[in-house]
């Protein structure tokens, strides 16, 4: 599927409002965004084929030297003069306030016009091939076990069309990303919930994998009605891939977004060149630094990806930046500048974040634990960047008695503590390493972007409630 | 385009259909520090259509967003996608809500304000309580909206419903010479009164000084917890979403009609009501996304569960012979303590959690603390860096509430939820 026809009409538009209001602000930006959704669903008794979260219109970013302003609307067209008029009074301010503005550095705007495409499959599939898969996938679910009472089976993907257009810089980009989910309700001794999802470039590689997972999700959710509270205390503990990824994203990745730096929020900012972690850890984030489903091109503020190892060897060596952070802080935007859509503003966000696989074997790992739990699966997590407190919570654990997995579940398990001392406890990395490609991520409570987190197993030792 | 009501009507594939606008004007301050850091404005127009195809004996139905930018041929182009996407889906038919005319607007004091002073009006009642020694408001944002929702079907439903409200986000911040410490601060509200604005901030400037202050206590320790008015909506909204018509035809919750949640219990028995307007929230409404009226409803009578509410179709699915409609706002009958009784005895008072964890399925309740107040049964003191949890049934059999109440956000009822015998780790 090629970049948005509709945005690649709106490019003269563009240039000509970059230029009526370059005439009142030394930098102007506008981003176009053309986002489309598709969302296949079905479950024992109900199915929908529609679009999903999606989005079309522009966000213009100006500045005049001292703060930022920007205007978000649903069309460009006509007289841009007027236009231009229009913009500036929505965003003009109350007097008192002009006089109390930030006094960011220079933005750069060094000539750039590119490109980008990523190719998917997703107009190999028809609508009725999807929702056909789905029924299918419900119907083996549902014949697994009789004592399951619901099943779903989800197919959602975008396609992600932007256009950015300043005095030098033209750029487009196109891509998308497909996510599948299993979910199982499950009767018996108790009421359960079981969910397996999955993230690809390909739908033809969700499917694969959602068949593939048909019988374990529902043996999960039979183990789940067995499932015991954890009897809260310290552990010994292996993630998985998920757990590493919440621990790398709620635990030390928003704390450091770099406009929490500027806003004097983030304990990270007095960290730099310190061990944050054991000396065996390394993290990276970026839209460049994998393939997943924040992998873009670049970035809100129309900055090129970047790879930004955050953590070197237990060392905090890097931080994340939007362009207006940057700014403020002096300092080269990292491409972190993400936007929940284009009425929201933008803020420096995580992307694609993860620790790097070590050396470690996971039955090695498995083994060296005396008595305590390995974790799966993301629940959610809350970040606390200024006192880096955490909690995060897996959906489940399995006790691991004498080196070896029980048959004992638990569920929930919120792991929470001091980040420092849950980093800095590292003491086994696998050699194998995953990225997750399937969250949701908010700023607060607010502005929700789409990340990819993950990494090996580690082993922590952490506070299990 | 012209009118996309029009092309729906000339579509001869189409059984019924539902449009909704949701025009939205905003303006938006960004401050770091006192600074203003950025000003934004929106203008726009959200559009989202849904067309019903009846077919096999079954009701199909698919929705799309239409852009303003959208030519006819291409709006056509998209209805028609949608009539064969509603085609494949084969669903138990429902009837959408018939005929109902309205123009509504929740009361405010702010319809004729002019955003830029009204913009500064705030902030500057919110920097009116940064004035603590060693305190600070290191980051604000303040949002202004405008927005009108327009629901109209086939059936004859034309109604629309206005709304003004603004969301503050404040992050207040205590420095000493050992550790800086903040907490956030969410605060909307539809009628605008600098004095509370003020008020609210400045008690949480207090509670953050008192976290700069907190220490670990030991633990473990098993005591009761006191929840605010904060996590126990939270609470509500668990149990309100697990009783909603969805997840009853769809077999997605543990409760059923005349389950009592609270069967053996001693404490106080849960009275819970869906409502659509609470005043001066946000959240409340006249009319939900299909455009039917709603309809208060008792979900939880004395701990048993009486009611379900939600959308129209899942109530039809269900047999409601008049379904609620769906529904935002909470409120939770008062209890039978004061606060100081609750108070009598030695309590964890959560003041900050990370996120109250409540999962219907596990049994499980809990969550991180940020900031709480201890009582020993002596002395009051702040702490932090501890976890509390429970089993759920046990919160429930046991619960004591205030009789005071209060309203918070789409939230009114007790100001204090008694939690027996927590583990605080």
């Amino acid at each position: 599927m090629p970049f948005s026809s509709y945005l690649n009409g709106k490019r003269k538009d563009c240039a000509e409002l970059v230029q009526a209001l370059g005439r009142y602000f030394p930098y102007v930006s506008i981003l176009g965004t053309d986002v489309r959704s598709t969302s296949v669903r079905a479950d024992k008794r109900t199915t929908a084929v529609q679009e999903g979260r999606g989005e079309c219109g522009f966000v213009v970013k100006m500045n005049d030297g001292r703060a930022f302003f920007e205007y978000s609307l649903d069309d460009i067209s006509g007289d841009k003069a007027a236009l231009a008029d229009r913009i500036r009074a929505a965003v003009a301010t109350d007097a008192a306030l002009s006089a109390r503005m930030i006094a960011p550095g220079p933005i750069d705007d060094t000539p750039m016009q590119q490109d980008f495409l990523r190719e998917t499959d997703f107009t190999d599939y028809s609508d009725a091939d999807l929702l056909k898969t789905c029924q299918e996938l419900v119907k083996e679910m549902g014949e697994k076990d009789q004592r399951v009472l619901n099943a779903f089976a989800v197919l959602q993907f975008f396609t992600c069309s932007k256009l950015f257009v300043t005095r030098n810089r033209h750029l487009s980009q196109h891509y998308g990303w497909a996510n599948g989910h299993l979910i199982v309700m499950f009767g018996g001794d108790k009421m359960v919930q079981a969910r397996h999802t999955e993230g690809a470039d390909k739908l033809s590689e969700i499917i694969s994998a959602l068949r593939a997972h048909t019988a374990s999700v529902v043996d999960l959710a039979e183990h789940l009605t067995h499932a015991t509270p954890i009897e809260p205390g310290i552990y010994d503990v292996i993630t998985d891939p998920s757990i590493t990824g919440l621990i790398a994203h709620e635990a030390f990745g928003h704390g450091v977004e770099m406009d929490q730096f500027v806003k004097d929020r983030a304990l990270a900012k007095h960290c730099m060149g310190q061990y944050v972690a054991s000396p065996i850890s390394n993290m990276h984030d970026g839209a460049a630094a994998t393939h997943s489903v924040a992998s873009y091109f670049f970035d809100d503020d129309g900055v090129l990806a970047h790879d930004t190892q955050i953590i070197k060897d237990g060392i905090l060596t890097a931080g994340l930046s939007d362009l207006a952070s940057a700014a403020q802080l002096g300092a080269a935007p990292t491409g972190n500048g993400r936007r929940d859509s284009y009425k929201r503003k933008a803020y420096a966000r995580m992307t694609n974040t993860f620790f790097e696989p070590g050396k470690d074997k996971l039955e090695d790992m498995i083994a060296s634990v005396k008595h305590g739990y390995m974790l799966f699966e993301t629940n959610n997590g809350m970040e606390d960047p200024k006192n880096w407190q955490i909690q995060c919570t897996a959906e489940y654990g399995i006790e691991i008695v004498d080196g070896k997995l029980t048959d004992h579940y638990v569920s929930p398990v919120v792991m929470s503590g001091f980040v420092p001392d849950l980093l800095k406890s590292i003491s086994m990395i696998s050699d194998q390493s995953t990225v997750i490609g399937s969250g949701m991520c908010g700023k607060g409570y607010k502005e929700w972007v789409r990340v990819a987190d993950g990494g090996p197993h580690l082993k922590v030792r952490v506070k299990l409630g | 385009m012209t009118n996309i009501i029009e092309l729906l009507k000339k579509n001869g594939g189409i059984s019924a259909w539902r449009v909704s606008e949701t025009a939205t004007k905003s303006y938006e301050l960004f401050f770091v520090h006192r600074q203003l850091e950025t000003v934004r404005a929106t203008d726009t127009l959200d559009t989202m259509v849904t067309v019903y195809v009846d077919h096999d004996g079954c009701r199909g139905d698919s929705t799309f967003a239409v852009s303003a930018a959208l030519t006819d041929a291409e709006a056509e182009e998209k209805i028609d996608a949608a009539v064969r996407r509603a085609g494949l889906v084969s669903n138990p038919p429902y009837a959408l809500p018939e005929g109902g005319t309205l123009r509504a607007e929740l009361p405010t004091n702010m319809q004729d304000e002019d955003p830029k002073a009204l913009g500064r009006k705030i902030a500057d009642a919110v920097f009116a309580a940064d004035s603590v020694p060693g305190g600070s408001i290191n980051a604000c944002e303040i949002f202004l909206y405008r927005d009108t929702l327009h629901v109209r079907n086939s059936g004859g439903v034309d109604k629309t419903q206005v709304t003004h409200r603004v969301m503050i986000e404040a992050i207040p911040t205590f420095t000493d010479e050992k550790q800086s410490v903040e907490l956030y601060e969410d605060y909307r509200f539809t009628v605008f009164d600098p004095g509370k604005i003020t008020a609210e901030i400045a008690r949480k400037m207090a509670e953050v000084r008192d976290r700069v202050i907190a220490e670990k206590p030991q633990t473990p320790l098993k005591t009761r917890v006191l929840l605010r008015p904060h996590e126990i909506r939270g609470m509500c909204e668990e149990l309100s979403w697990a009783l909603s018509y969805n997840a009853v035809y769809s077999h997605a919750t543990p409760f059923h009609l005349g389950d009592d949640l609270q069967e053996g219990g001693d404490g106080d028995r849960l009275t819970l009501t869906m409502r659509g307007v609470v005043e001066g929230s946000e959240d409340s409404a006249f009319f939900d996304e299909d455009g039917t009226a709603l309809t208060d409803t008792c979900v939880i009578d004395k701990g048993v569960v009486k009611n379900n509410h939600g959308s129209s179709r899942y109530g039809q699915y269900l047999n409601v012979e008049r379904p609620s409609g769906i529904m935002n706002c909470l409120e939770l009958n008062a209890g039978t303590v004061s606060e100081a009784e609750l108070k009598s005895a030695p309590y964890l008072e959560c003041v900050s959690l990370s996120g109250l964890q409540m999962d219907l399925f596990s049994d499980y309740i809990g969550g991180e603390i940020r900031l709480a107040y201890w009582f020993d049964g002596r002395e009051t003191r702040p702490v932090t860096g501890i976890t509390m949890s429970g089993k759920l049934s046990d919160v429930m059999k046991h619960l004591r509430l205030s009789r005071e109440t209060v309203v918070d956000g789409a939230y009114q009822g007790p100001a204090l939820l008694l939690m027996p015998e927590m583990t605080v780790l």
